[in-house]
């Protein structure tokens, strides 16, 4: 039968400890970090005697009722033992001794020190010493052949000698270890150990291996190994027999083996893999005790080491009986499992390996049965079996593995001891988990963790409780429960606390709900789960509770207690939350492999309109990690957070696709410390969450506070400013996703924060495609101006051509065309809804003001001209408005098409499909568009036919409508080029102007519907350009007289634009008086022929509307960022 | 100026808070504050945190120097050092008593500032080092008769304690020796 691994107990201080065997095995005695030697009756001794001998006790060793102990004071002392007198000092050193040892007879004492020497001693007669010189570094354990001849060491310089003591000589060296410059660095203790009796065999921990070299020949003669020691050996002890090795590894792992037959025959894990750093048999063999890193003392009882034969038995007997009592643990509830793992086992076990031993003396074949498997799932058993912290070391392990591959010890290669499966191995699954909760083994714990406040759990032995505080004391005051049903998961909302308890053999599993916002005096409901169904993870959303169990159900209740849905879940559930009426949930779609976790997730949207929006897709999560997160963001887009500590958040934008929005590794001060999610808010961007210094959880005290981490996607060059500046722009976007999902799903929205957030994005767009500019990269200038708006798409066509990039501004204003035609055609739609009062909903606030001011505009219209001019002006702003609001809502109706906007999408995709025909092929689609675009603009402007002026105008464009369309673009670009010829006069002008340039600029897309073929036969003579150009052709064509039409304007631009200010002014101001044919067409050039005063006078209209509405600001702010970019 | 109107002014530092109700950005005079979410630090100052306290509104999250090991380590260092060290905050005692008084009479110190007493006695500590210093420096620039002298590091409410006193007795002995022959004063002083 295998051993009985006892459970640990505390010992001594956290720090390096050591354990033996008192002679006649009655004792066991420890030495530790705190300077104590306990001398225990038995593991269950709770009153141990103890010596006190120093103030660190780094080693020790007894025989012959002698204990030697190697103490901080850097000597090598004598007690008696078991009464602990001091007996003197048996030797120093210039520093501490590392380790001690008696040889077999106790006559002499072996002991090793930092200071490079080890040294022996007669135990009777301490002057006689032989000091061993020769290591270059600590020396890090000694170890005495039982026939005294020789001595072997290890130390920190790598080496492994074997001396003569007799002649104070090295026989042999070998680089075996790793080098390191102290004992407390050495990732490895190598405590070497000579078989006893025969002597035949030293004993070396090298890697996760320990190699036995022969006595005399001093040859490597085999190597014991496991495959599932995997890490570094640490210590090595022989049983009294001789027969048998035990070994003790870092990573906590025991493991026997059977020398002769080079066999493992035991196996055990440290209960909480911690470091093991001593290692003693019980003088009958039966026993090991051993001791970690942590101070704890355990044991290891009933090991049969008498014969092979037995072990090997017993071994098999492990086999037969082992799995059902694993599986049955570990996969209680899922029976498909067992079946892949038997068929598994079942090729396994047949195949017969030889033994690939490079000595002779045993090539028994061993046919090996499920031993290895069986282990195997016994050890991912104990991992399984603690929370996803312990996980972690599981796969640190594996991480582990890699390293030691690529190890420096060359020496023997890996000796297959049975054939194993060698694929990649199952991950043990994750279990299920609250996110926002610590583990449940610690007992105080928080159970929930989230926006509205904190589930707390007291559970020592005195009372079990649970208290519930809220963040914010409006919701509800706190709560204190006594926790009789023992309570291991909650949740919790703004209406109710739930809880819920695994079922006992007993008692069934019961869901608890504290609902307090019940506004009767039942405040609470309870229900029993059916018999055999535990409840695995439970979440809240508003007015309902769902529960996952381990029957693969998730079952919805009301909030109110009534039975709602209850449908199967695929896998078994990993973890789940709501929020409003959704509902995520994370399952286990398959076995993981090589430490990856296969994960699947459904999103389910409840409420009024039942939809599963993500169909059991897989969830992405970072190499080798699992979900250590799951939530919402407060504006309900769904979010994780691995252990890796990648935080991902749904991009509903990009077809429910996951993107990594921050990596809370990156801002941990050290590899140790980590960050606890708690919350994710989109609006402002946070992330919320707890720091902890050297661990994944917080303690529930002192109360941990919650930091605030900023959001940065993972793009490339983000040092650069272009990548900056491209990662702010795509987080923006991300992060306003969840608009329109608000606004698709019914709820309010925060229509200021949406403005603003818009008006981020194209200020951000306007930077980058500054850069662009500067960069010369003038096709990303365009891809960038693809984005923005109308209204910014001219401040980009100014400041192109502003940098004199005529070829980019040409394309540019096609583009501004192209989107200005897009919003005229969306424009009736956005009319016709302010009309009939039905609000789409993600119509913004902009239209429904600008329907305000339009009526509060009818009770003007009798009021003086100049009245009607500032009227007009504020008109085409509110239209621009209008039109920017049409143009931003677009993009995000495409995601989320609600039924709701079904009639809308038709036209908005023939204005989104436009852009890219009339780029492509040219005038002729888009002047097929063009009469269309003026009939709706003509209904529009009928259906505000309150105002008189706008009738004139609607007539005068039908008839232009037929007008060639070809020049188009060009005469756009020279309207800009004379726009910005106009404005150069103090900075204060600059601004008005600019606006009132961009407010020209807009007639052709704007209310008075001219189209553009029309607008230039209107502009020309308004700007003073043509007055110049009339009288300059000649000049021109005198000096340039090849030049084609258009190249003389080109030119002609060019010279104009070197005039200086003034000049441009009087060009200006000859043409608005000068040319009295084209003021009856225009009401605005009527208002210029007034004289150069009423520009000034527009200008302060300007700035009297632009007071009135607010949404002027982004593009005036822009336009002084275009400005001063110059 | 008075220790009361020192601590007045201490008040206006800002302190971490946990505040347990929600509120929209305020405007005031001093500036803005919030908006207050609950359950998420925002930075206040001492006066608003007090009243706040007062009226169980939030947790003051103590300033990071109120921890018993820093201050242990600034108590020796103060202790070692001749001249004065720099203080954590140049209110530190003000901020000590407002804050770990309004923990003692509110009976709440679990939630608040773990070890209240340690850090007093702390505190205690390293204000009386300081003042020894500052009284020994006074007495060192008045014997030797020192035009003027220079301290680093001193806090306002260090100054204020010193002042009275300080100029008090200055004038007096200024007036004294004005009344004196030059050249005797060591003996005035002895006197005085």
């Amino acid at each position: 039968m295998p051993c009985e691994r006892k459970p640990m107990r505390y010992g001594h201080s956290e720090g390096h400890t050591e354990v033996c065997f008192d002679d006649s095995g009655k004792f066991i005695v420890t030495c530790g970090n705190d300077g104590d030697v306990r001398i225990w009756e038995g593991l269950d001794d709770d009153d141990p005697k103890f010596i006190t001998v120093g103030e660190k006790a780094y080693s020790l060793a007894l025989k012959n009722n002698k204990l030697v102990t190697a103490s901080s004071n850097n000597t090598v002392q004598i007690h008696t033992f078991p009464d602990g007198d001091p007996d003197g000092i048996l030797t120093r050193f210039t520093t501490n001794a590392t380790h001690v040892t008696f040889n077999s007879s106790g006559s002499r004492v072996a002991a090793g020190s930092s200071d490079f020497m080890v040294k022996v001693v007669e135990v009777s007669d301490s002057s006689q010493q032989k000091t061993l010189r020769g290591h270059e570094a600590p020396v890090l354990s000694v170890t005495f052949d039982p026939k005294d001849d020789f001595l072997a060491s290890a130390s920190c310089d790598g080496n492994v000698v074997v001396w003569n003591i007799k002649e104070q000589s090295q026989l042999i060296s070998w680089p075996l270890l790793q080098k390191t410059n102290d004992v407390s660095n050495a990732k490895s203790l190598c405590r070497l150990a000579w078989q006893p009796g025969t002597a035949k065999f030293l004993a070396v921990p090298v890697e996760s291996k320990v190699q036995l070299y022969e006595r005399e020949s001093w040859d490597h003669v085999s190597t014991l190994s496991d495959d599932l020691l995997t890490q570094l050996v640490n210590v090595v002890a022989w049983s009294p027999c001789g027969q048998f090795l035990a070994a003790g590894s870092v990573g906590g792992s025991l493991n026997v083996w059977d020398v002769s037959s080079k066999l493992c025959v035991e196996r055990q894990k440290h209960e909480k893999g911690f470091t093991v750093c001593g290692l003693a048999w019980h003088p009958s063999g039966s026993q090991i005790a051993y001791t970690d890193t942590e101070g704890c003392l355990g044991l290891l009882d009933g090991l049969r080491t008498s014969t092979s034969n037995s072990t090997n038995t017993a071994s098999k007997q492990a086999a037969v009986t082992k799995p059902a009592k694993d599986y049955d643990a570990l996969f209680d509830d899922d029976d498909d499992d067992r079946v892949m793992d038997e068929g598994q086992s079942d090729t396994n076990s047949p195949v017969k390996k030889p033994i690939a031993g490079d000595d002779d003396d045993d090539d028994d074949d061993f046919l090996m049965p499920a031993t290895g498997r069986v282990r195997s799932r016994a050890i991912l058993d104990d991992e399984n079996s603690l929370d996803t912290g312990s996980l972690k070391l599981g796969q640190e392990k594996f991480g582990d593995d890699g390293d030691t591959g690529s190890g420096v010890v060359p020496a023997a290669p890996l000796v297959p001891l049975r054939p194993a499966y060698e694929g990649p191995m199952p991950t043990p699954p994750q279990k299920a988990f609250q996110p926002g909760s610590t583990p449940a083994h610690l007992t105080h714990r928080f159970m929930m963790w989230n926006s509205v406040g904190i589930v707390r759990d007291y559970n020592d032995e005195q009372d079990n409780a649970i208290d519930v505080e809220f963040h914010d004391t409006a919701v509800h005051h706190a709560m204190h429960l006594t926790n009789t049903l023992g309570h291991t998961m909650a949740d919790l909302s703004q209406e109710a606390v739930l809880l819920a308890c695994p079922g006992t053999d007993e008692l069934a599993s019961k869901l608890q709900c504290l609902h307090f916002s019940s506004w009767d005096t039942n405040k609470e409901w309870m229900v029993d789960l059916p018999q055999g169904e535990d409840v695995r993870a439970l979440c809240l959303g508003q007015g309902w509770a769902a529960v996952a169990t381990s029957a693969l159900m998730i079952r919805v209740f009301s909030i109110g207690g009534v039975q709602r849905e209850i449908f199967s879940l695929p896998g078994n559930v990993v973890c789940m939350v709501a929020h409003g009426e959704q509902l995520l949930i994370v399952y286990h779609r398959a076995p993981g492999f090589d430490g990856e976790q296969a994960l699947g997730v459904q999103l389910l949207q409840f409420g009024p309109r039942k939809s599963q929006l993500i169909h059991g897709e897989p969830l992405p999560l970072s190499h080798r990690s699992y979900l250590s997160w799951l939530g919402f963001t407060a504006e309900g887009t769904p979010c994780y957070v691995d252990s890796e500590g990648v935080v991902r958040m749904l991009n509903r934008s990009v077809g429910n696709t996951w993107t990594p929005v921050c990596n809370t590794r990156e801002t941990c001060k050290s590899k140790s410390d980590s960050y606890w999610v708690v919350g994710i808010h989109e609006n402002p961007q946070q992330l919320r969450c707890i720091p902890c210094k050297g661990s994944r959880y917080p303690p529930t005290l002192p109360r941990p506070a919650v930091a605030i981490l900023p959001f940065k996607l993972p793009l490339c060059q983000t040092s650069t400013e272009k990548g900056q500046m491209e990662e702010q722009y795509c987080r923006s976007l991300l992060f306003s996703n969840h608009f329109s999902f608000l606004s698709s799903s019914g709820y309010e929205i925060d229509e200021e924060a949406q403005s603003q957030s818009q008006k981020d994005q194209q200020e951000l767009l306007m930077k980058m495609f500054a850069l662009s500019c500067k960069l010369e990269r003038e096709f990303r200038c365009v891809e960038l101006a693809e984005l923005m708006t109308q209204k910014v798409v001219t401040l980009a066509i100014r400041y192109a051509s502003r940098s004199r990039r005529m070829a980019l501004a040409q394309r540019l204003s096609e583009i501004a065309l192209e989107k200005s035609n897009q919003i005229q055609e969306a424009e009736p739609e956005e009319e016709e809804e302010d009309y009939s009062s039905v609000r789409r909903p993600s119509g913004s606030g902009q239209s429904e003001a600008a329907q305000g001011r339009h009526s509060s505009r009818r009770y003007q219209e009798e009021e003086q001209e100049e009245e009607q001019r500032e009227e007009e002006e504020g008109r085409e702003m509110e239209t621009d408005e209008a039109s920017e609001t049409k143009k931003r809502v677009n993009p995000f109706a495409k995601e989320a098409v609600s039924p709701v906007k079904t009639n809308l999408t038709p036209i908005t995709k023939g204005g989104r499909a436009n852009p890219f025909k009339v780029l492509g092929s040219g005038k002729p689609s888009s002047a097929s568009g063009q009469p269309r675009v003026t009939n709706i603009l003509d209904n529009m402007t009928t259906s505000r036919k309150s105002f008189p002026l706008s009738g004139p105008a609607g007539k005068q464009n039908k008839n232009t409508v037929l007008k060639p369309l070809a020049p188009r673009p060009k005469t756009k670009t020279q309207s800009t080029l004379l726009q910005m010829s106009g404005t150069k006069a103090s900075n204060k002008k600059t601004q008005q102007n600019t606006q009132l340039a961009a407010d020209r600029q807009k007639q052709p897309e704007a209310p008075t519907p001219a189209s553009p073929a029309d607008n230039t036969e209107n502009k020309r003579p308004k700007t003073g350009f043509q007055f110049w150009l009339e009288e300059n052709r000649k000049s021109i064509t005198a000096d340039n007289p090849d030049l084609e039409e258009t190249d003389v304007i080109k030119e002609a631009m060019g010279r104009f634009r070197t005039l200086s200010a003034e000049d441009r002014l009087s060009w200006t101001e000859r043409a608005k008086t000068g040319d009295p044919a084209d003021l009856k067409k225009r009401k605005r050039a009527e208002g210029g022929a007034e004289g150069a005063e009423t520009e000034k006078g527009q200008a302060e209209a300007d700035e009297n509307s632009a007071k009135k509405k607010k949404s002027l600001d982004p593009s005036s702010k822009l336009s002084a960022f275009a400005f001063n970019k110059n | 100026m008075d220790a009361s109107e020192v601590e007045f002014l201490a008040e206006k530092e800002t302190v971490k808070i946990i505040p347990n109700f929600s509120l929209d950005k305020i405007y005031l005079i001093g500036g803005d504050l919030g908006p207050f979410n609950p359950g998420l630090p925002v930075d206040v100052p001492v006066w608003l945190a007090l009243n706040l306290k007062q009226r169980q509104k939030c947790r003051i999250v103590p300033p990071a120097w109120m921890d018993v090991d820093k201050l242990e380590e600034m108590r020796d260092l103060e202790r070692k050092e001749d001249t004065f060290t720099p203080v954590p905050s140049p209110y530190y005692m003000e901020l000590t008593k407002l804050l770990l008084n309004l923990v003692m009479c509110l009976c709440s110190a679990s939630d608040n500032i773990p070890k209240a007493d340690e850090i007093r006695t702390l505190v205690k500590d390293i204000w009386d080092t300081r003042i020894a210093k500052l009284r020994l420096s006074a007495d060192s620039f008045i014997s030797q008769l020192e035009a003027h002298a220079k301290l680093d590091n001193l806090t306002l409410m260090e100054i204020n304690t010193i002042r009275v006193f300080l100029l008090d007795s200055l004038n007096c002995l200024y007036k004294l020796r004005s009344n004196q022959h030059p050249g005797s004063s060591k003996g005035q002083f002895a006197d005085f």
